[in-house]
Formats: C-alpha cells, sequence, structure tokens
C-alpha cells in the first residue's frame, strides 16, 4: 500500500510568544517493509535553528527554536510511504518459542540492553495490581509466545471498549484497567504492561493508520488521527507488531514514525514556550490511500 | 577535660571506635598535640573559643536553610571548635583510594554512557543501571573532550569498626559543602592560628586553583577568559550561602535559570546591557531539572534548551548531565570486582557492605537480616529516605518486603555501620559523637589526574549514637585537619596559572533588578522610621483631652503616615483617627500588611539575600543584625514606647548599611542601580511628604510644628536653622527642601542624582538622543527650575491649602512614575521569564 500522510499541528497564543524550543518526532523510519518515498516539514515562522537528530531509541527527531515574536506556530510534516507486507505475517504461532524461553534469554546477558530496555517499567507502563494475572490467562505455561501474544490483543480488543475522550495524558494506567476504556494509547499502553510485567520486551510505536469513513459517506479531508501501537521482541523475528485497538496483527496499513518505552518519548510534537498567556492547539492528519486515486 | 573524656571512653562499653582515645584509654599519636593545648587551656577557655568561633562565621554570613521549616531561612552554620584529625600516614591511604575510586567511578561512567561493554560483559548489571533515575538517556554519548568525564567528585567517609575508613555515599551529581569547608578552615585558623600551624594542617585552598584550570582547560569556547556562571537554584535552597559565596570568591556569575537562555545553539546571560555568551555552567541544580525541553518539563530552575547547547558544544556544563547514576549505592556491590577487572587492583576504600535485591541470593540474605540492616533506593529521589528495617513494626516489614518483591532492582541493604566517635564540644565539655567525613575530589585535567582535598567537611551527630549525620538534622560541622607535609610533593614550584578568569562585570538583569528595589526598600524603610518617629513622639506629647481629629498637627502627620506608607484607609478613617494606635503598631510591625515598616524591611532583606554575592563580607554582618533587629521588633512589640525604642535602632542600621556600600561598592552598575532606586524612592517619599505634611495652613503655631516635624523628616532641620537663622517660613522650608541643589535632601538634588547614575548606565549614550527615562527626568528637573517658589509658598486664601505646590508636586510624582516604568523597561524587561509546555495534548486516538 502507499500512502500519502500530511500531520498539521497549530499553536495559537492569545498574546505573542518571544522565543519557544520544540521537539519533533514525525519522521517515518525507512525500513525494509516501509520505504519513505518523500519526507518534508515545513515550520512557521521559519526556525531560528533547526537540527535533525537520533535518539537514544533510534528514532530520528527535529529540534528545532523559534526565536522570535510569533503568535501562531504551525508545523506541517509531509510524507509518502509505501509499505510492503512485513516479514512477520509469515510466522506460524504455534511454531514459535515457548514464552518463558524468551524471558529467560531476555534476562541474561546474551541479549543486548536495546532489547532488554522495553522489558522495564516506565512512566507510563506501570505494573499495577492485577495485570499479571490477566496477562497469564494468555500466556499459560508453554504457550508459544505469538499464539499467546494473539490471545491476548484479542482479549484486550474485547475486555476494553474504544473510548474518545475518557483518558486524557494524564489518565494513569490504574483507571484505564479499571474501567476497560480508553483510546489507542491506553490500549497499546496496557498491553506493553501485560507483556512487561511477565518479563518480556516490549515497546510502543507510533504512526498513522487510515480511517475508513462508514459505507457509503465521503471521507473527510483531516478526519484522521495519529496511532499508536506495540511491537514484541521475539528472538529470531525481531520485533512483531500487534494492534489491540483493531484486533490485529500489523500488515501493511500502519505507517510507523517512532518507537519508544511509551508515549512520553515520542510525543509527536512538544516545547516549552515563553509566553504569559493561554494558548490554543490544533492538530489535523490526513492519510490518503495512493493506490485508490 | 581530656582525663574524663578518655576515662569515659574505657568504661562505657561502646561500639563504636574513638578517633582520638584507644579502647585503653590512651591518646593516638596524632592527637597528643590538641589533647595538650586543651587540657592546657581548660573548659572556660575552650568555651570563649568556641563562642569566637561561632561568631566568626556569623560575621562571615555563613548559613544554610532547612527545608520544610517556617524559620528555617539562614540559620547559622555550627562550627565544632574540635576538628576531625588525620594522620599523613592513613591520609597516604585514604587519598590514594578516593584517587581510585574516583578514576574507577570515570571509567564506568564513560562506559555507561559510551559502548556500556561493563553491561554487555555482566560486570553491572542491566537492571541496575536502565532502573535508575540518574541514568539520562539524552546525554548518551555526549562526551567531554579527553577521558575524565566526572570533574567532582565527594563521598562520605567513616571509619568502620575494623579501623579502617568506609565509604558511606558517593556524591557525583552536584556535590555541595566545599564553600563551606573553607569558611570553616578561614574561622579556624583566625581562632587556633597557632594550633593549625604547630600541628601542620595542610592547606586546602589548591583545590579551587586546580577547579579553575580545569574549566579553562575544558572550555571550546573562549579558553583564554571563559564567562563561568554557577547555576544555582535560588535563595531558598539549602546551601545557597555557598553558592554566593563559591561565586564570589571564585569571580563566577551566579545565575538562576531565569537568567540564562538559549539562542542560536548557545546560552546567554541576560544582563542589564543584554545578552552576553556563557561558556561554562557550574551546576547546583539537580540534573533532571536543567532542562524542562528534555527532562521535567515543570522545572522552573533550569535552561530550556541546555541540553541541545551541551549537544552541540556550545557550552560546558560540570558535572556533566548524567554524573548522577554513579550516585546509586547499588553499585558499590560490585565495584571491588570492577576494580579488578578494568584496574587490575583490589578496590582500596571499601564501602558499607551492600546486599543489591536485583540478585535472588542477595534478596534473600536482606529479607533474612532485614532488622539489621539499613534499606535504600537506588535512586535518592526526594523522598525516598534511609530506612532502619529494626525501626519497623511487623506490619511495616511486611509492607517494605512486598515494596522490594514488587522491584527488587530498585532496593539495596546495607550494614549498619557503626562508626568511630570524635571528640566534640558539647555542653561546654568534650563528647564522644559519631562523626562522617566529606571529601572533596576534583579533575585536573592539565596533568590528566585527579586531586583530593587535603581536608574536607566533616559532620558529627547531635545525639549520641545517632548515624543519621546531616545539616537537616542539626548536624555540627567541623574542620578537617590532615596533618604533616605531603610526601609525594610533585613540584614546590607553584605551576604558572594557566588562566585567571578574569572577572568582566556582568550584571544579570534580575540582580540588577533586585538591586534596584534594594534601594527602593533601603529608603522606603528609612523614610518610613522617620515619619514613624515625628508621629510617635507627637502623639505622646499630645493632650489627652483633644481629640486627634481636632489636632491639626497629630492627625496630619497620622494621614501623612498612612498616605506614604500606601496603606490607605488608614488613618482616613474616622475610627482609626480616634484610635490609632492598633494601626500604628500595625504600621511598625505586621510584616504581612504591605506597605509597614516590618514589610518594608522585610523585602529590604529578601531582595539583598538573593543578591548577596554582590554584598561585602561586611555589608552580611550589617544585614544580619537588621533581621535580628526585625525579629525583635516583631517579638516585643506590644506598646509604641517600645515600637519607638525600635525605631531607633533600626534606623541607624539601615544607615549603616549604606554607609558600608559608599565605602565598599565599587562604581559598577550594581551601584548605581542601587541608588537609581534608592533616589527615585526618596524623591517619590519627599514628595509625599512635603504634600502630605504641608497641604493646608492652620493657626501659626501648628503651621509651625509641621514645618519643623517635615524638616526632621528630611534630616533638615539644622541645615534650616544654620542657613537662616530665623523662624520657620514656607519659603524658606519650600526652598531648602525642594529647590536648593547643595542639599542632599532637596527634591532637586534626588532628581539630578537619579539622572548622575543613570547616565552611566550601558545603553545611555549621551551624544545621542536622551532616553525615554532621561527625558522624564528633565522635564520633571526643570519644571522644579522653573518653579516660581513666591507662588508655591502661599496657601490658597479660599480653601488655605497649598494648591500650587501640590499640583507642582503631584506632576513630579507623576514623571517619577513614567522614568522608573522606563528603566523597567530598557534594563529588566527579560526577566519576565514566565513559560508553559506545549505538547500535542491530541493523544494517539484512533
Amino acid at each position: 500500500m502507499k500512502y500519502k500522510v500530511t500531520h498539521i499541528t497549530d499553536y495559537i497564543y492569545e498574546f505573542p510568544a518571544t522565543l519557544c524550543h520544540n521537539l519533533m518526532f514525525q519522521i517515518p523510519p525507512e525500513l525494509s517493509f516501509q520505504n519513505v518515498e518523500e519526507y518534508s516539514c515545513e515550520i512557521s515562522p521559519k526556525p531560528s535553528s533547526e537540527i535533525e537528530r537520533t535518539d537514544f531509541f533510534g528514532n530520528k527527531y527535529l529540534y528545532f527554536s523559534v526565536e522570535r515574536s510569533h503568535k501562531n506556530l504551525t508545523v506541517k510534516s509531509k510524507s509518502v510511504v509505501e509499505l510492503s507486507t512485513p516479514p512477520w505475517i509469515a510466522i506460524k504461532p504455534a511454531e514459535t518459542m515457548p514464552w518463558e524461553k524468551v524471558v529467560d534469554l531476555l534476562h541474561s546477558t546474551k541479549s543486548s540492553t536495546d532489547i532488554r530496555q522495553y522489558y522495564l517499567e516506565s512512566n507510563h507502563v506501570q505494573f499495577v495490581a492485577g495485570i499479571s494475572v490477566y496477562a497469564l490467562k494468555s500466556f499459560t505455561p508453554g504457550r508459544p509466545i505469538m499464539e499467546a501474544m494473539l490471545d491476548l490483543n484479542t482479549r484486550i480488543f474485547h475486555d476494553f471498549a474504544f473510548t474518545p475522550g475518557f483518558t486524557d495524558i494524564s489518565t494513569p494506567l490504574e483507571k484505564v484497567f479499571k474501567h476497560k476504556k480508553g483510546v489507542c494509547q491506553d490500549f497499546a499502553h496496557f498491553s506493553l504492561a501485560c507483556l512487561r510485567v511477565i518479563g518480556l520486551s516490549a515497546r510502543y510505536v507510533s504512526g498513522y493508520l487510515e480511517t475508513l469513513p462508514p459505507p457509503g459517506k465521503p471521507k473527510l479531508i483531516g478526519a484522521d488521527a495519529s496511532h499508536a501501537w506495540i511491537a514484541v521482541y521475539i528472538p529470531g523475528h525481531d520485533w512483531v507488531e500487534f494492534d489491540a485497538t483493531n484486533n490485529l496483527l500489523v500488515n501493511d496499513k500502519h505507517i510507523r514514525v517512532a518507537v519508544g518505552r511509551d508515549f512520553a518519548d515520542v510525543t509527536p510534537l512538544k516545547g516549552i514556550v515563553y509566553s504569559g498567556s493561554e494558548q490554543e492547539m490544533r492538530v489535523s492528519v490526513d492519510v490518503r490511500n495512493m493506490e485508490e486515486e | 577535660m581530656i582525663e574524663s573524656y578518655l576515662i569515659d571512653k574505657m568504661f562505657n562499653n561502646e561500639p563504636f571506635l574513638d578517633e582520638m582515645a584507644t579502647d585503653q584509654g590512651k591518646i593516638h599519636p596524632h592527637w597528643e598535640s590538641l589533647a595538650r593545648y586543651y587540657e592546657q587551656i581548660g573548659s572556660e577557655r575552650m568555651g570563649q573559643f568556641h563562642e569566637e568561633v561561632g561568631r566568626q562565621l556569623r560575621e562571615n554570613g555563613v548559613t544554610y536553610n532547612v527545608y520544610g521549616d517556617p524559620n528555617g531561612m539562614n540559620r547559622p552554620w555550627i562550627l565544632d571548635p574540635v576538628p576531625m584529625v588525620f594522620n599523613s600516614e592513613e591520609w597516604e591511604g585514604i587519598e590514594k583510594g578516593l584517587l581510585q575510586r574516583t578514576e574507577l567511578l570515570n571509567l564506568i561512567l564513560s562506559d555507561l554512557y559510551g559502548d556500556q561493554t561493563l553491561i554487555k560483559e555482566g560486570h553491572i548489571p542491566f537492571e541496575l543501571i536502565y532502573n535508575h533515575g540518574g541514568f539520562l538517556r539524552q546525554a548518551h554519548n555526549i562526551k567531554l573532550e579527553g577521558e575524565q568525564q566526572l570533574i567532582q567528585y565527594s563521598s562520605d567517609l567513616a571509619r568502620g569498626p575494623n579501623g579502617k575508613m568506609w565509604v558511606l555515599h558517593d556524591r557525583t551529581d552536584a556535590p555541595s559543602g566545599s564553600g563551606y569547608t573553607f569558611e570553616n578552615r578561614a574561622a579556624m585558623t583566625r581562632v587556633f592560628p597557632d594550633l593549625i600551624r604547630e600541628n601542620h594542617a595542610r592547606k586546602i585552598t589548591s583545590y579551587y586553583q586546580t577547579f579553575k584550570n580545569t574549566l579553562s582547560n575544558l572550555t571550546t569556547n573562549n579558553k583564554e577568559n571563559p564567562r563561568v556562571v554557577l547555576l544555582s537554584p535560588g535563595p531558598t535552597n539549602e546551601t545557597f550561602f555557598e553558592h554566593a559565596y563559591i561565586s564570589s570568591f571564585m569571580g563566577f556569575t551566579l545565575a538562576f535559570g531565569e537568567d540564562l537562555t538559549v539562542s542560536d545553539g548557545y546560552v546567554w546571560l541576560k544582563t542589564i546591557k543584554g545578552l552576553e555568551k556563557v561558556d561554562v555552567i557550574i551546576r547546583r541544580v539537580d540534573d533532571v531539572f536543567c532542562d524542562p525541553l528534555e527532562y521535567k518539563n515543570d522545572s522552573h530552575l533550569g535552561v530550556v534548551g541546555l541540553m541541545e547547547a551541551v549537544r552541540q558544544r556550545k557550552v560546558l556544563v560540570i558535572n556533566p548531565l548524567g554524573c548522577r547514576v554513579l550516585e546509586n549505592p547499588g553499585l558499590m556491590a560490585f565495584l571491588p570486582e570492577i576494580s579488578k577487572h578494568l584496574l587490575g587492583e583490589d578496590l582500596i576504600l571499601p564501602s558499607v557492605a551492600t546486599w543489591w535485591c536485583g540478585q535472588p541470593t542477595e534478596m534473600k540474605y536482606v529479607f533474612e537480616h532485614i532488622g539489621s540492616l539499613v534499606i535504600r533506593n537506588i535512586y535518592r529521589g526526594t523522598q525516598k529516605k534511609s530506612i532502619f528495617g529494626g525501626d519497623l513494626s511487623k506490619a511495616e516489614l511486611q509492607a517494605l518486603k512486598r515494596e522490594i518483591r514488587r522491584s527488587p532492582f530498585m532496593y539495596v541493604g546495607q550494614e549498619m555501620v557503626d562508626f568511630s566517635t570524635t571528640p566534640s564540644w558539647i555542653n561546654n565539655k568534650l563528647e564522644a559523637r559519631n562523626a562522617v567525613f566529606r571529601s572533596y575530589v576534583v579533575a585536573d585535567s592539565e596533568n590528566k589526574n585527579y586531586k583530593v582535598m587535603p581536608g574536607g567537611l566533616s559532620r558529627s551527630s547531635p545525639e549520641k549514637g545517632a548515624f543519621l549525620v546531616s545539616n537537616q538534622t542539626g548536624g555540627i560541622s567541623k574542620d578537617t585537619w590532615v596533618l604533616g607535609k605531603a610526601k609525594d610533593t610533585v613540584s614546590l614550584v607553584t605551576k604558572p596559572i594557566k588562566s585567571q578568569l578574569l572577572v568582566r562585570s556582568v550584571l544579570p538583569s534580575r540582580t540588577g533588578e533586585r538591586l534596584f528595589w534594594l534601594g527602593r526598600y533601603l529608603e522606603r524603610a528609612a523614610y518610613s522610621v522617620r515619619l514613624m518617629r515625628m508621629t510617635l513622639l507627637s502623639y505622646n506629647e499630645a493632650d489627652e483631652d483633644i481629640h486627634i481629629h481636632e489636632n491639626p498637627v497629630l492627625s496630619t502627620l497620622l494621614q501623612t503616615l498612612t498616605v506614604m506608607t500606601g496603606t490607605l484607609p488608614g488613618f482616613t478613617l474616622k475610627k482609626n483617627l480616634k484610635n490609632p494606635e492598633s494601626e500604628l503598631l500595625a504600621l511598625v510591625h505586621d510584616v504581612y500588611k504591605s506597605g509597614s515598616l516590618a514589610y518594608s524591611i522585610q523585602s529590604f532583606l529578601t531582595n539583598a539575600y538573593s543578591v548577596r554575592d554582590r554584598l561585602s563580607l561586611d555589608t552580611w554582618r550589617i544585614l544580619d543584625s537588621i533581621s535580628e533587629e526585625l525579629a525583635r521588633m516583631r517579638k516585643s512589640n506590644t506598646t509604641l514606647t517600645q515600637a519607638y525604642q525600635s525605631l531607633d535602632n533600626m534606623v541607624i542600621k539601615l544607615m549603616a548599611f549604606y554607609g558600608l556600600n559608599i565605602d565598599n561598592m565599587t562604581r559598577e552598575p550594581t551601584w548605581h542601580l542601587l541608588n537609581i532606586g534608592r533616589f527615585i524612592e526618596s524623591a517619590a517619599n519627599n514628595c509625599l511628604i512635603l504634600k502630605g505634611m504641608l497641604n493646608k495652613s492652620f493657626d501659626s503655631e501648628s503651621n509651625k510644628e509641621l514645618m519643623e516635624d517635615t524638616l526632621r523628616c528630611n534630616e533638615s532641620l539644622v541645615t534650616y536653622r544654620y542657613r537662616y537663622r530665623s523662624n520657620l517660613e514656607m519659603h524658606g522650608v519650600l526652598s531648602l527642601l525642594i529647590l536648593h541643589e547643595d542639599n542632599p535632601r532637596s527634591l532637586i538634588f534626588q532628581l539630578l542624582e537619579i539622572d548622575n547614575h543613570l547616565k552611566t548606565l550601558p545603553n545611555q549614550d549621551e551624544k545621542e538622543l536622551f532616553s525615554t527615562e532621561r527625558k522624564k527626568l528633565l522635564e520633571a528637573i526643570t519644571k522644579i527650575r522653573l518653579c516660581d517658589i513666591d507662588t508655591i509658598s502661599v496657601a490658597n486664601q479660599l480653601s488655605n491649602e497649598f494648591d500650587a505646590m501640590t499640583s507642582l508636586l503631584n506632576q513630579i510624582i507623576g514623571l517619577l512614575h513614567e522614568t522608573s516604568d522606563s528603566i523597567y523597561e530598557k534594563y529588566f524587561s527579560h526577566t519576565d521569564t514566565r513559560y508553559s509546555m506545549i505538547q500535542s495534548s491530541a493523544i494517539p486516538e484512533i
């Protein structure tokens, strides 16, 4: 599949801001199954400095600052990405390693710290009470990891209600678990907690997914949003992606942007602005399937 | 005195060793000279010396702050007159051990932020580092030039039961206390000069010289003359005193986060001249508070974008961000093995025995011995204190074990060390107290090695047998003496100093603003005192049978007081005028009443403390005594008589503050801003007093009294008499207080002074056009010069009010406001540094 993604973030300040420093995580990486044909980023007003860097988790990000008075800040990321079927689609779940063996392997110096770091708790992925009991219902003794994971993915999809507006960035995982409600970010954080609490390495993936309008209705521009899902480390197959929000083993419709321990590592745009006033923010994401046009 | 100490030591059966006495009640050789001295002088002299030491420190303004205590600000620093003593042989071992430990920690640090071979090969458990809050992923692969990444290192040491020194804590983020160490030594040198000389206590000054050299070696920008700032969290921080102290004597600029900004990748200091590039930041702000963009986004102590400036190598931050990962008690369990692996040496200084719960066997050991261990979190956050297993109830133990089981890698169990006691001067005799010694090590980048300060900061516990020794819990500090000459003196010739870090005078805008307000509050307080004195005198002398509102002099004084202090309605209310005592008392000592004398003095002190690095030592002493006077005034002010007395004391001290500064302050922008504030305030108060006191013409007796009081308020009565040798007349009074350019109390003199100081400030180019603020001043000055004295000294015949004078003064007050606003805009406007975090809060939703 080939997609054109336009991600626009707008800040409007009540009074002019004199200075801002920002970090932007919106640059899709080049992967064997993700070919980035085009990427561009337009920032207005024009930044005073702008530097592309790679973070600790291997993501490309942009640091930029605007050092003059401005009332609006607009960041527009545009990309054209061609996706192909990822290698994990060919995995036969029943033939994967028992999950306990994976745990043992991860907890030894045979595994690299780049992989091991994803089995630790993080700010948004806390081992709240009851979470291992929930996870172990899928991860029964000796069960092949892929099979168990698919089962967990489906259970979360059925047990949790997709409910926009119930949670925000600061909602603790406990509340999500208790009410079994949330959006894709909460689904992802909860999945990560289930996996990490039993010792598996799993990471947060941020990106985009095309949303389809109800049958017969036209698709609205900018109605899409950024999306989040997870990747589990399976020895021999590297990182395998699952999307609990949609009960999917990720295939060729998810456009990846960044990976991290949780949302906080890969916030699409964050910054500090010198302004005493209130601000308003608008985000719009548009994902176009170029093969249908 | 010594005898009883020794006997006590022999028979008390305590498990601790003692620094001075052997278990058999003998004196260790290196203590003999000291013991002899104490015996010789006896306890009475010793008591006097103790007081003298305290006085020295007080006079130098040495203080610290206690958190969470409303009276915890500016506590006097307590120093034991009895030092901690090491002989040269033992010191050689300690020094070697500290150098080895610093080298080792430096290698570990470089590895953790680089290849991580130590983790990959299993020498350091992965969980011990990746779970530690001090492991900053943002600092990965950022290196200083050369091999030395850890620049300043400190550790707390104590003597264990086997007689060896043990390491209790490593301090690698922003170690504190070296400034206090210097002050302790200075006080001891003044009180015990012979004792220090005879015992050959080694000098500690080379520490900061090495530090300076290292800074100019390491900085990549402006090597010859780098601009160094010391980044402090601010005046409420526990050790703020030493931030100011170190800045002063090292020639650094003391800065708070709000003084700095990042632009073009560089860090800039906001000064009254504009932005000045910063080359080096010595930070005393904790790691994650240093840059809200990349770490704690609600921190207001840091500099937004600092990490990016570090990455671009445009600023040097010392210690580098990330060093805190070494403040990790869990690491102690692995150091012996890492030392063998990396250095091929056994660890010289043992750490306290440590079991890291991240390993099953060790966790089991900790659980089995929990009652006799100290449990500590590997990351020292704000809330996580050491827990003594033995102090816990059964239920608490269960809860603790549950917590450990949940995150085993976050905890260690450590042996409770019975550390040694040292003689301490307590309750006028020598008593044995447990003591901890903090050492200081600094990188010498020229010689590519480290240097240990031959001395340090020792602290003893206030109670016997207490193991927690810190200033927060009332610890007593001790000077630390290393006796005898160093054996391996590399060269006797002092190396030429590479750079003097020449101090270029810069004035951060915030400091400028505080100085401006310091001047304003100084005058505000002084004018309040003078007017209050007149008012109280008049009140005491007033005929009780006459209502105050029928007493024109007293009611005018009271109402002027209200207007001048800006405390309306005050005495414009009939009921207050009828019964003025409570309002008067409140105006003197209610520190919460905005405009009161106590409020002005408190504000004066607050501003003074935040610029204390700019003020001389003697000035600090005056500030201390003003602070004491304020406390006394607030405590004892129940009657107006008492209030009157404290007013007298206060005005003298305030003037002493100013007088000292005339003598001491260099004529730089600091001085000029202080004076601009001062003269703006005095000009305004002068106007308000004239306007209030001489508002109206009454009977001739009252008029005379009011004129006399007005002159007194301006300290001009004597001048008047001398000059006019006649009765008081409005014409003469107004001439003297408004027009006479040679009377320092006249309005015209005050306005001219503002202008004199103003024109020396940066960005006031006389050849160009006058600035707005100078134009406003010129307008005020001209108005006064052009005014007709005969017109303003005559009252309106219908109303009996001095309309012409009042109208002139109102115009001057207005122009003063505009001048002040314009000065603010030009020099202090970028002190407004409110900022907030923005985040694309739209969470991924679909």
